[in-house]
């Protein structure tokens, strides 16, 4: 065999065992769910299998699912904007410390052996009316009464930038720490200031550890389920809230199937774009 | 310096966020009463004692932990390997590839756990401990492949070339330049794989066998009832676990080290 | 009769011998299995020995499957050497979604909510059919909890009857006073005096019920549907938010987050017990439920029934009723229920029930599909 065919074959046997889990796991059992989409429920709760367009027809029309659709990216969108803000400068900190990164990094992901949904109600004890903050307000005398400050769009937010902030972090981090620290020393050299050298060289060689973290952090946020339904008001809900009740609570796995396979695209699409722009190809072309 | 000063006091901040509801969830643990209103009524170590005693827990617990490592340990050897695949290779659509291993996060998990099933459903196969780890390595893929691949792109190939030149074989370039380099990503990839699994609810309340819960699964049926804050015991347990002995470890190591130094 | 009782002494003595160590397991099992073939049931004990290994139950879990795991897995598992594997939900909607994606005979038994959700599995082809001869505990259960079920399955049953409870309105009597929680009723809950001190489960037959009192109609037959959504709307506009489980619930209430919501009797009066400062009412066609055990179809019958009758024996359905707070299925004019469980809320002494009102199944599930969609729109504000 030529050098040529073996350089080429060898990518695809690394592929292979993640593209084959990947399809065996995913793809096909998802064409189960396309499959179902076409069915319809009936009165008494029973699938009846056919080819009915009435979940797509439902899905695409209905303005009620295209606002909590826009409605939910915008909450991903926000959460991703502030896990940024908040993860890139923490990121930077650890990656150009002098102290131990491995024990800060493991540090951050302390709050995962707490499981999610106890986090997450964790926030009603510090943020609630009898919560730990609003006791140091009274305590202090800047309020008489409990200050409402759970049951929003704020409050979902804030415990979805909690659950996602480290993902953001690490994704950094571990970019930041594969820029070698004597580039930006070298551009300090030659005059540049600390600032100018951070955003010349050192913020576009951490593009794809941001673009990473972003992607996870808007991915993963909107299709959360549990934090609008522990930490959201009586109409905060975001898309895969109706996912799961068309699921589970109305067992309309035929719409489910439809809704779902409908956020599937949204979000695929937005990957697509993120590779296309953001993605391997062609930060390597900008690094090449 | 100043901008480093400010950049540290921002990171610290940052932490103390992440921190507060640990924080809580220790302080809580060791509450006198079941709900926990502010400013505490007293102290107990009740919950641990009921922790202790509940054994349905604890198994879960062992469940989580062997689950958990299973799912990091394959979830990172594919993930590396594709990863791999994508950025040394010129792989005819990688674009089309990348977004295909990430696309087990973008599906909503309620979906992915349907839809797993109605497939077992329609091999005949029943449902077992290796599908359950099965699902949880789909799902905890995506965050190895990104994590890797941004990792990747950023070490420069001409390292790898620069070894072969000198004599290296492939695969010596590879154990020996490459992978070091890699070890961040691969650690952090570790990591997200054994917590989002370690943490998972919803896929692995459809995909798990009979007489298996895991540690979520089971809060999950104990909130149905009342707050236990035996829960909060068992949270304080493990991070006095994986910080707490950790530390101790590397404290006695620096110890060693010293003694052999000197 | 006397055939089935000399058979059931017969394992019993086998029981004693193999519990003894007499026996070796398989041998145990193979008597076991002769005894039912000697005592001609339509299948025998000898298939039982063979084939059934274990049972799969699902129930709510901590202390409700702590006291069925004491009281009467064990002692079954002891006698037929048939092992109960018992798993959990955190709710019958989660639970009914997971049985649709399993396979036949994956699931056994399960501790299922209210008569709507027996109908529901019964719409969707899943009921079995008990032999009642093989169950003789349940001549203590109330007649008129086994009747409805009847009712829906056409005179067979597919469950037993197991606990009932309510779901009334809990409130913090540092806030409301009695005085006021019982003039104002279900109406409590769209008191705008009370805005943002207010909750509610997010259940649509639940916020049907309660709009069906607030507007004055039959829960069990709502004239003016408009009227009924629009006081849903009134309730989720005053409402702080919406809770998902007991601990949810019960945190709402006695962190005094909220002053009056909905709420379980038996997790309500664990609260009392704790000394929380909390009411609990049940108004005029307040919302009874009763929950049952129930076998699905494809699983072992004689196993399931032996089982059942473990369940229902009055020590165990006692022990389950004192940890759940629900008062247990049993008859009180013919077992002694002991001090603890006359004093639970929704308890009906004279063992008819004719206090509580209960969801017509036919009424609420030809509506489930239209109103729990509905639901689910009206809550995000349309």
């Amino acid at each position: 065999m030529s050098v040529e065919a073996r350089e080429a074959r060898q990518p695809w046997i690394l592929l292979a065992p993640a593209l084959s889990a990947v399809t065996l796991l995913l793809f096909v059992p998802l064409l189960f769910i396309l499959v179902y989409s076409f069915w319809l429920r009936t009165a008494t709760g029973a699938d009846q299998p056919g080819f009915f367009l009435d979940n797509w027809r439902e899905a695409l029309t209905d303005p009620f699912y295209r606002d909590i659709l826009l409605s939910t990216l915008r909450i991903a969108a926000i959460t991703t904007a502030v896990c940024a803000l908040m993860g890139y400068p923490t990121a930077y900190f650890i990656a150009r410390s002098r102290g131990d990164k491995l024990l800060m990094v493991l540090l951050l992901m302390l709050p995962f052996w707490i499981s999610y949904i106890i986090r997450t109600m964790s926030w009603i004890n510090i943020l609630g009316a009898s919560g730990a903050a609003n006791a140091a307000l009274m305590a202090l005398g800047v309020v008489s009464e409990p200050v409402n400050m759970l049951y929003n769009e704020a409050a979902v937010i804030l415990g979805l930038t909690h659950y996602l902030l480290p993902f953001m972090i690490l994704n950094v981090f571990v970019s930041l720490e594969g820029i070698d620290a004597n580039v930006e020393a070298a551009a300090n050299s030659l005059g540049a200031t600390r600032w100018q050298s951070f955003l010349e060289v050192t913020l576009p060689l951490s593009l794809p550890g941001l673009a990473a973290g972003g992607l996870l952090c808007f991915v993963l946020g909107a299709g959360t389920y549990i934090t609008p339904l522990i930490l959201g008001g009586p109409r905060d809900a975001m898309f895969a809230n109706l996912v799961f009740e068309a699921i589970i609570t109305q067992l309309n796995w035929p719409l489910g199937s439809a809704l779902s396979l409908m956020l599937l695209l949204v979000l695929g699409a937005l990957v697509a774009i993120y590779n296309r722009y953001l993605g391997m190809t062609q930060l390597m072309k900008g690094l090449g | 310096m100043m901008g480093w000063q400010l950049i540290r006091a921002w990171a610290i901040a940052v932490y103390v966020f992440m921190f507060l509801p640990v924080g809580v969830v220790v302080l809580l643990s060791f509450n006198d009463s079941q709900f926990g209103s502010f400013p505490m009524t007293g102290l107990s170590l009740r919950w641990f004692a009921e922790l202790w005693s509940n054994e349905a827990i604890l198994r879960a617990f062992r469940t989580s932990v062997a689950l958990g490592l299973l799912t990091a340990l394959i979830s990172t050897t594919l993930g590396v390997l594709a990863a791999l695949a994508l950025v040394r290779y010129r792989v005819p659509g990688a674009n089309a590839i990348s977004t295909l291993l990430i696309a087990p996060i973008l599906v909503p998990e309620v979906v992915l756990a349907v839809a797993l099933l109605l497939f077992l459903d329609f091999l005949g196969l029943h449902k077992s401990f290796a599908l359950l780890l099965l699902g949880h390595v789909i799902f905890t893929l995506p965050f190895v492949v990104l994590v890797v691949q941004a990792r990747l792109v950023s070490i420069r190939r001409d390292v790898e070339e620069a070894a072969m030149s000198l004599g290296a074989s492939p695969a010596q370039a590879f154990f020996q330049v490459t992978l070091p380099l890699m070890r961040p990503a691969v650690l952090a990839g570790g990591l997200f794989a054994f917590t989002v699994s370690f943490d998972d609810v919803t896929g692995t309340l459809f995909w798990k066998p009979g007489g298996v819960e895991t540690v979520p699964t089971q809060i999950f049926a104990m909130l149905r009832n009342s707050i236990s804050p035996e829960i909060n015991a068992l949270g304080t347990a493990m991070i006095v676990m994986t910080v707490g002995l950790p530390l101790l470890g590397a404290a006695i190591a620096r110890r060693l080290a010293m003694k052999d130094g000197g | 009769m006397t055939r089935k009782m000399n058979a059931v002494a017969r394992c019993e003595r086998l029981r004693e011998r193999y519990m003894n160590g007499d026996l070796d397991r398989r041998s145990f099992l193979g008597l076991l299995g002769a005894a039912g073939a000697a005592c001609g049931l339509a299948t025998p004990y000898r298939a039982l020995a063979k084939e059934v290994t274990h049972i799969r139950f699902d129930g709510w879990g901590g202390v409700v499957s702590e006291a069925l795991r004491k009281h009467a897995f064990d002692p079954f598992e002891a006698a037929t050497g048939i092992k109960v594997v018992d798993g959990t939900f955190g709710g019958g909607d989660e639970y009914l979604s997971r049985v649709k994606a399993s396979q036949p005979g994956e699931y056994n038994i399960a501790h299922l909510s209210g008569v709507f959700d027996y109908a529901r599995y019964h719409n969707l082809g899943l009921t079995s059919e008990l032999n009642e001869k093989n169950i003789p505990n349940l001549q203590y259960v109330i007649p008129k909890l086994i009747d409805v079920f009847r009712k829906v399955s056409g005179g067979a049953l597919s469950c037993v009857p197991y606990d009932y409870g309510t779901t009334g309105i809990a409130y913090n009597r540092a806030h409301i006073s009695d005085d006021e929680a019982k003039v104002k009723g279900a109406k409590l809950l769209i008191d705008p005096a009370h805005k943002g001190k207010i909750s509610g489960w997010a259940d649509w037959r639940t916020r049907m019920w309660y709009a069906a009192l607030q507007t004055g109609q039959d829960p069990n037959g709502i004239v003016d549907e408009d009227a009924a959504w629009d006081a849903v709307r009134a309730h989720r506009d005053l409402a702080l938010k919406y809770w998902n489980s007991g601990a949810e619930l019960m945190s709402l209430l006695a962190e005094g987050e909220v002053h009056v919501t909905e709420g379980w009797s038996g997790r309500i009066y664990a609260l009392q017990e704790q000394g929380h400062d909390i009411g609990y009412i049940d108004p005029p066609n307040g919302f009874g439920w009763q929950e049952c055990m129930f076998v699905i179809k494809g699983s072992p019958m004689e196993a399931c029934e032996e089982l059942l009758n473990f369940m229902l024996a009055p020590e165990t359905a006692i022990a389950v009723a004192e940890a759940q707070n629900y008062p247990p299925a049993l008859d009180p004019t013919k077992v002694d229920l002991g001090p603890k469980i006359p004093t639970l809320p929704a308890f009906d002494p004279s063992g008819t029930l004719a206090g509580l009102t209960f969801a017509d199944p036919a009424y609420w599930n030809s509506r489930e599909a239209a109103w729990s969609k509905t639901f689910g729109r009206v809550q995000r504000g349309y």
